[in-house]
């Protein structure tokens, strides 16, 4: 650890591995010690000093030189050992989350190496404190001028690992099947020979025929067998296995966009058809051409079409009905 | 002696041939004419390398596009051996055509071997030679010297450059110790003069690792042309050899001092910006174009490596976000952390690469794409800092080549963490294993980009597992079995003690006092019975020590004692090799030892005991893998889900494969002879797996015998193994000479002839009653394993 040391002036940190640098308790004398640094300045602090000094509230980190306040919700146990790249890391994610460009969206490959460069730039730059401030800037300018494609980037990713999560899982019980089934057939094959032998032993018992006759039957019969069952099991575990390539739909899935949302749909996508007449565009009425051209009319939300159209189905409602049916039928 | 093989004039070295060894040449012949793979096995010690020279070299020669050999051996000693038949074949091929041809045959092995630097070839480790060396030779050091620069080159390096390119070795074959001759006679470096020579060569001889090792294959194997042939030799193990190759374990250690790579060159970094920012700007400006744009030539000097990629990922231009070196450095440090962080979970972790890659993502915001470009970024970071303590580096490299295999690679892998040593161990220490499941993922460039791929061994049965496993098709998959004047061999299976117990090291059994006893009393009747040296396998170091420790209690060993000397195996690989020199010499004088080993050790594997070195081999327990391993657990189920192979079979296969391998180490050639003894059960019914040659020699008299019985059927065999037998007597059976060859080939001949007269008049009918006869063959074919379970015992 001691040859790490953060570049903004943070002191170096000299304790070793096993010992708090704040309360200088080591694993020695509390054995199940955790670590837990906070992401403001990664100075790494025992889980008893953290719950000390910070249940109360928000104070300033007790390492020495370090002024940044910290707050007690933001530790988190280390996941690195290296507290360089614990900082790194997190930096990283700050950046994938805005820098997601895909390849597939590029012309070329070298576009999209050099958009990689570019990145990696920004990255380096952030973790290594270099002009940070203009870093900053720039991650944000970015981040505002291209919120609608990261978003859909994100969708996607967050689609890829959904469909990588399920092929693994498929791939899995898939495996667990094949096996299950390997035990089973193997199961099977002991039980048959066992029993076969019974069979030749019981005819040898009876004394019916030539004995080497009835031992040359018999393992006839159990090759033929196996054999049958080998060639059977053979075609079956091709069969499994090409449903098995048929379940990879990663392809298809990473390569489909999603469709664009449509609207909301109150009937669940029933339309209604009408029946009896046809909906025209225009109906010369001057009543309508008052509502058409009125402005007091329109800013109520007053839609023509909409009014024509209830008009003519209450003309046309009683046209299909029978009365004398309707009786019969209540 | 030379004769043709369908019109293909082979020399062979040798006045005599054993018919194995032309069967085994014909069907070579075929492969290489269909232009497809094969997979071959013959008996070890019946001149396996020789044939298949002789063959290819002859095929090479008379064929206008001269198709380039690269055979693949696994250890030091088999490449000298390959390659002084190979010296030997030529040789006799100048004299017989009475010219010489302008040929070409190299060896290649490390830098440690080859290396001619007074200072540098001190060094001990092959990675502290290899990192020496690149300081004395890389481009940039002659650069900086050519700048006037202090910096010290290598002489013997720096004098290749006089020489032509493409001519700096005459011709002929060079064994190492014949290169290392030569460069220190002209002062020029072997190593590289292998290297470079390699495009200009008819033979090549190296390790597998140079053409497996997607890291090595890279840089030294890249230029070799399609039509080559590629033979592995000794591939038995050749599925295990892929999956290391791929494979990457991780410990807590390493990633410290990946850790620590990391800062160095973060520090480098910023020292070069301070003198030499336009180096660095160079380099970023190279890579906006693209990768393989960028370093034009990947030279020789290259030492870190990336591992197997895809070849449209390296025309592809480097992410943009690790384009900057301090961008990449910060990268590197990220991931690394994020390792640490996993490697301090407390309880077994089994993942995909995919669900490691969603988590690494959503905790340090890795995308896969920069991952997999990781190890290649490293190399050209390392080549611009014009680093040259390379190993150094080495664990950050490590690194790299993980991040690279990771991303690269969704199906075939797994990532295992396990955080402590043993069930008991309470002290973690994690381990990240990177395994690699899948042994076709190493190999299938070979077979993809060669056209012609030999895969062989004394033990590589049954055949058609491989080709199953490493995802090839064959043209020919052949076993030979040895014919023998006499039977020089006497494979036994032992299942019972004298007392009728059955004997086995199956984990229920296998402490019992009876299971040891009897084991016990097997080893003290060889012993007793046999002349010279005894070798005995045990199926792991564990039992091996237990079951010391009770023979050592019931009195066992110092019953063995009186006869022989013990020696055993120990993983200390010093202490071993001791122990064998210890019993070469015991072996040499006195009345022998008795060596215990380990059927997965280095003895196994690698180590002849050839005439009275070996005369008895014994198998106690069949050499099943530990099955409890998680690694070994991922492989199995891969290999059912994917390949169809049951996890029965493979253990059983695999079990069955060192055990061949053991047995197959004390017969090494026709005029040997050896005792060869399984001590289980269990192979009573596994006797099918093993090699044909095996097989053959295995008569069903001699598959259930209790010790008593094996004692005596050993006795008669070394009876009939003492009388004299002069080689006279061989031949026409086992050896062929001129004439013997010559009558073979006219009865095939006449066979083909008299075939196809019979095929032609009886096609229609034939065919129809062959299927049926066929079917029933098959089933008779492979009864015979069950067939014991049936009878009543």
């Amino acid at each position: 650890m001691s040859r790490l040391s953060l570049k903004n002036g943070a002191p170096k940190e000299i304790s070793d591995e096993d010992q708090c640098p704040v309360c200088k308790s080591s694993r020695y004398l509390n054995r199940n010690m955790r670590f837990l640094v906070n992401p403001e300045c990664y100075h790494k602090m025992c889980e008893s000093c953290v719950d000390r000094l910070f249940s109360s509230g928000p104070r300033v980190c007790p390492v020495a030189g370090c002024n940044r306040t910290l707050r007690r919700q933001r530790f988190r146990p280390q996941t690195f050992e290296d507290i360089q790249i614990e900082r790194e890391v997190d930096v990283r994610k700050r950046v994938a989350k805005v820098f997601n460009r895909r390849e597939d969206e590029f012309d070329s490959l070298l576009d999209y190496n050099n958009y990689l460069n570019e990145v990696e730039d920004l990255t380096f730059n952030l973790i290594h404190k270099i002009d940070v401030d203009a870093t900053e800037k720039k991650l944000k300018a970015y981040e505002e001028a291209n919120k609608a494609a990261i978003r859909e980037n994100e969708v996607l990713a967050s689609q890829e690992t959904q469909s990588l999560q399920a092929q693994e899982a498929a791939e899995k019980e898939h495996a667990r099947l094949r096996r299950e089934a390997a035990l089973r057939e193997a199961e099977e094959e002991r039980r048959e020979r066992a029993e076969g032998r019974l069979d030749v032993i019981n005819q040898l018992a009876r004394g019916e025929g030539n004995a080497d006759e009835i031992a040359r039957q018999g393992r006839r019969t159990l090759l033929k067998k196996s054999t049958a069952r080998r060639v059977g099991t053979g075609d079956e575990m091709d069969t499994s296995d090409s449903a098995g390539t048929g379940l990879q739909f990663k392809g298809l899935r990473r390569r489909a966009r999603p469709e664009p949302e449509k609207p909301f749909e109150p009937f669940g996508e029933v339309t209604v058809e009408h029946e009896y007449f046809v909906l025209k565009g225009h109906y010369a009425w001057d009543f309508l051409d008052t509502a058409r051209t009125s402005q007091t009319y329109r800013a109520g939300g007053y839609d023509i079409s909409e009014y024509c159209s209830r008009a003519l189905t209450d003309a046309f409602a009683g046209l299909a009905v029978f009365v004398g049916e309707e009786q019969t039928a209540t | 002696m030379r004769f043709n093989i369908d019109e293909l004039e082979v020399l062979f070295p040798y006045p005599r041939i054993y018919p194995e060894q032309y069967a085994y040449m014909c069907d070579l012949k075929r492969t290489l004419d269909a232009g497809g793979h094969c997979v071959l096995e013959m008996p070890s010690g019946t001149g396996k390398t020789v044939s298949l020279l002789s063959l290819i070299i002859a095929y090479q020669q008379n064929s206008p596009e001269k198709r380039k050999l690269i055979y693949c051996s696994r250890t030091m000693s088999e490449i000298e051996k390959a390659l002084a038949e190979l010296r030997q074949l030529m040789a006799f091929r100048t004299e017989q055509l009475g010219y010489e041809e302008e040929f070409r045959g190299l060896g290649l092995t490390s830098r440690k071997n080859l290396c001619l630097h007074p200072s540098v070839k001190r060094e001990k480790s092959g990675s502290v030679v290899d990192a020496r060396c690149r300081s004395l030779t890389a481009g940039f050091v002659k650069e900086q010297k050519e700048k006037g620069e202090d910096v010290e080159l290598c002489i013997y390096h720096e004098n290749l450059d006089l020489l032509e390119p493409h001519n700096l070795i005459p011709p002929g074959v060079w064994t190492l110790d014949g290169l290392l001759q030569y460069g220190e006679q002209q002062k020029q470096c072997p190593y590289f003069t292998a290297r470079r020579m390699m495009p200009f060569c008819n033979v090549i001889i190296y390790s597998y690792h140079y053409l497996l090792d997607p890291k090595i294959a890279e840089r030294v194997s890249r230029e070799l042309s399609k039509d080559c042939i590629v033979v592995f030799d000794e591939a038995h193990n050749i599925d295990n050899v892929c999956i290391e190759s791929l494979s990457i374990d991780l410990t807590e250690d390493s990633l410290r001092k990946a850790a620590r790579g990391a800062n160095n060159l973060d520090r480098r970094i910023t020292e070069m910006k301070a003198s030499d920012a336009q180096k660095l700007q160079d380099e970023y400006s190279k890579l906006v174009e693209g990768l393989r744009g960028a370093d034009q030539a990947r030279e020789e000097d290259q030492f870190m490596s990336n591992p197997a990629l895809p070849d449209d990922l390296l025309k592809e231009a480097v992410p943009g976000n690790i384009r900057r070196a301090e961008h990449f450095v910060s990268f590197l440090k990220r991931f690394i952390e994020y390792l640490k962080t996993r490697m301090k979970v407390l309880h077994v972790i089994s993942e995909t690469p995919l669900s490691f890659l969603a988590h690494l993502k959503e905790l340090t915001f890795i995308e896969r794409k920069p991952l997999r470009f990781c190890a290649e970024r490293l190399t050209s970071l390392v080549r611009t800092l014009e680093l040259t303590n390379i190993e150094d580096y080495q664990p950050l490299q490590e690194v790299a080549t993980f991040a690279t295999l990771v991303a690269t690679y969704e199906h075939g892998f797994t990532l295992i963490l396990e955080p402590f040593e043993s069930d008991t161990a309470t002290v973690p220490n994690p381990v990240l294993h990177f395994t690699c499941l899948d042994a076709a993922i190493a190999i299938k460039p070979v077979f993809d980009r060669f056209s012609s791929v030999i895969i062989t061994s004394g033990t590589i049965s049954p055949l058609e597992m491989y080709p199953r496993m490493l995802g090839f098709t064959t043209v020919i998959q052949e076993s030979y079995t040895m014919t023998l004047a006499r039977k020089t061999f006497l494979p036994m299976i032992i299942t019972r003690g004298s007392d009728q117990n059955t004997i086995s090291t199956s984990f229920q059994v296998r402490n019992d006092p009876s299971v040891v006893r009897n084991y016990g009393n097997i080893l003290i009747e060889f012993c007793k019975l046999t002349p010279d040296g005894v070798v005995v396998f045990f199926p792991s170091y564990l039992y091996m020590e237990s079951i010391i420790s009770m023979w050592q209690g019931m009195g066992i060993l110092d019953t063995v004692w009186k006869y022989k000397l013990i020696l055993v195996e120990t993983p200390d690989s010093q202490e071993t090799s001791l122990a064998l020199e210890t019993y070469r010499t015991a072996c040499n004088n006195g009345r022998g030892a008795v060596l215990l080993c380990v059927a997965r050790g280095k003895v196994s594997e690698g180590i002849d005991f050839d005439h009275h070195y070996g005369r008895a081999v014994i198998n106690i327990g069949v050499p099943y893998q530990y099955t409890e391993s998680r690694i070994l657990k991922a492989r199995l189920e891969f290999l059912r889900e994917n390949y169809r192979i049951r996890e029965s079979d493979f253990l059983s296969f695999d079990a069955m494969r060192h055990a061949a391998q053991c047995l197959g180490r004390v017969l090494r050639g026709k005029d040997d002879y050896g005792i060869m003894v399984l001590a289980d059960r269990r192979f009573l019914k596994k006797r099918g797996q093993l090699p044909k040659w095996i097989q053959q020699s295995l008569p069903d008299s001699d598959t259930n015998l209790s010790v008593d019985q094996a004692t005596a059927v050993a006795k008669a065999f070394l009876k009939g193994m003492s009388k004299a037998y002069p080689a006279h007597l061989q031949e026409g059976i086992s050896t062929w000479d001129m004439d013997d060859l010559r009558r073979h080939q006219a009865k095939m001949a006449e066979e083909e002839i008299r075939m196809l007269r019979k095929e032609a008049e009886m096609r229609e009918r034939e065919r129809v009653r062959r299927r049926v006869v066929e079917d029933e063959e098959d089933e008779y074919g492979d009864m015979e394993v069950d067939y014991d379970d049936l009878v009543p015992v």
